[in-house]
């Protein structure tokens, strides 16, 4: 009984979409991420766990460049997508970031109307050439970002009139309208209640047929729900990566299972 | 890795529920002695007294399940908490299952009692039964101490208990041949040999659990089974 491959595992077959290979990142003197090397499947869901200041948002952020953004901030390491390194001085991070979208903690709409947050990303980078067109992309995110029958007699309203659940929801319909490749959350349910986090977690469901999706959670509940791979941060260092299931049943490391049981914070 | 939780009342709860497990486990060990005791000296009273022990046992049985279930509804354990918690399910029903044995075998001596003695045979019940019980102290033993290596050994001892039983098997088919006014206590004394023997297969899943709970993994199951009585030629042969 314990040769038959286990269903969730079994989607773990897929091509490796993002390949890390020790990845150092420095805020000045401090040594944030020390010598990461990770492999990121194609149409999997990873959810990056660890206690507060363990690195797992400061590593998600170099995977899609956003750490540019601090002065301080040094990354060395070798950070690849599809084989191509994204810190090749001929990447433009803009571009990059198209490819590899993100989620943040908070629900961030434009303040401008729901049509118009989702149609920013394509307007930008040229994706549509008609205005039929940008209709067409702006319906197919806002259904895929599960959330076009609550919005589609209100498209020309606020974004941030909607609900918390329905803002955020709006946000990843946003990230996705520019058919990226992976799609990074940083927590992306913390300001939600719980209704609306299920709503979420069911969309990164579905959206992991498209894409891959990483996802930093406080909640180890949360990342045992929506992930397949769990890679577990500490100190900085990468503890352990290996399958949900495997990760919440029997880890290898006894730091990991000492957080994952609420025996250290 | 650190011995206590952030949340304390998770310790308690899991303390509480392992603590019943043994409390549990302490009752059943009593029964067998007492049932094989009982046995040996054709006491009927105390044959009564396993009987009614027994009900405890089940007591104990659901409050373990109810308090398991409430943990993993209320605290969502994982990894080793998780296993505890799957290990106490089980290793509760297997207790209730030796207990359940134990108290057949006071049924079964309360009908012994009022027949011809059969020589030698409750000598060999008696140790029997004396040696599953401890191999159900070692087993709760390692439960308790988190010894794998414990727990292994009780696994290769149910052998023992297998080969006794297929002694027994052939002294009673001896007798009911020679007299067929043995068969009717002999038939009662066989099953009590059987059911001793299933107590030792229940004692060997709580030995599997506990190397589960502290491995995380089952042990291979490549033990072989030394009763022959159901499948050996020279036994159909007597008949």
């Amino acid at each position: 009984m314990y040769d038959q491959p286990n269903l969730e595992s079994t989607v773990s077959q897929n091509d490796i979409k993002i390949s890390a290979d020790k990845v150092q990142v420095y805020y000045g003197e401090n040594h944030a991420i020390k010598d990461v090397s990770v492999e990121i499947e194609d149409k999997t869901v990873t959810a990056f766990i660890g206690p507060s200041g363990c690195g797992k948002s400061t590593f998600l952020r170099t995977l899609n460049r956003m750490n540019d953004t601090i002065d301080i901030c040094r990354v060395e390491g070798n950070i690849n997508l599809d084989g191509e390194d994204i810190y090749d001085p001929k990447v433009d991070p803009v571009q990059l970031r198209a490819k590899v979208g993100m989620v943040f903690q908070k629900p961030n709409p434009f303040p401008k109307s729901i049509y118009d947050n989702i149609a920013y990303g394509p307007r930008i980078h040229g994706l549509a050439s008609s205005k039929a067109e940008l209709d067409e992309i702006v319906e197919k995110s806002l259904r895929r970002g599960a959330i076009w029958e609550e919005v589609k007699d209100r498209l020309h309203a606020p974004g941030t009139g909607l609900s918390g659940g329905q803002q955020q929801r709006l946000c990843i319909a946003r990230a996705i309208a520019t058919e990226p490749e992976v799609l990074l959350m940083d927590e992306p349910c913390s300001a939600l209640d719980p209704i609306a986090t299920a709503q979420v977690e069911e969309l990164i469901d579905e959206l992991r047929s498209r894409y891959s999706v990483v996802i930093v959670t406080h909640s180890m509940q949360q990342a045992a729900r929506v992930s397949q791979k769990t890679a577990f941060f500490h100190l900085g260092n990468l503890v352990e990566y290996d399958d949900t299931s495997k990760i919440f049943t029997n880890p290898t490391d006894e730091r990991t299972e000492s957080y994952i049981t609420g025996r250290i914070g | 890795m650190n011995d206590t939780h952030i949340v304390s009342g998770f310790d308690r709860d899991l303390e509480s529920v392992q603590a019943h497990i043994m409390k549990m486990g302490g009752l059943v060990e009593q029964n067998i002695l007492d049932a094989a005791k009982a046995l040996r000296d054709r006491d009927e009273e105390l044959s009564e007294k396993v009987r009614k022990s027994d009900k405890a046992i089940d007591a104990l049985e659901e409050l373990i399940n109810e308090e398991a279930s409430r943990v993993i509804a209320l605290r969502a354990p994982t990894a080793v908490d998780l296993r505890v918690i799957l290990s106490v399910m089980k290793i509760a029903g297997n207790l209730e299952r030796i207990g359940d044995y134990a108290k057949n075998m006071a049924k079964r001596n309360s009908v012994l009692v009022h027949m011809t003695p059969v020589e030698g045979a409750r000598t060999a019940l008696g140790r029997m039964a004396r040696e599953v019980q401890l191999m159900l102290k070692d087993a709760l033993d390692a439960y308790i101490q988190r010894d794998a290596d414990l727990a292994q050994e009780i696994l290769e001892r149910d052998r023992e208990i297998d080969q006794m039983y297929n002694a027994l098997f052939r002294e009673f088919l001896t007798f009911m041949m020679e007299d067929p006014r043995y068969i009717t206590p002999c038939m009662h004394l066989h099953f009590i040999a059987k059911n001793t023997e299933r107590m030792g297969d229940h004692v060997t899943s709580i030995a599997e659990q506990v190397i589960y709970l502290v491995t995380g993994t089952m042990p291979d199951e490549a033990r072989e089974k030394a009763d022959f009585t159901s499948r050996d030629p020279e036994v159909s042969d007597l008949k």
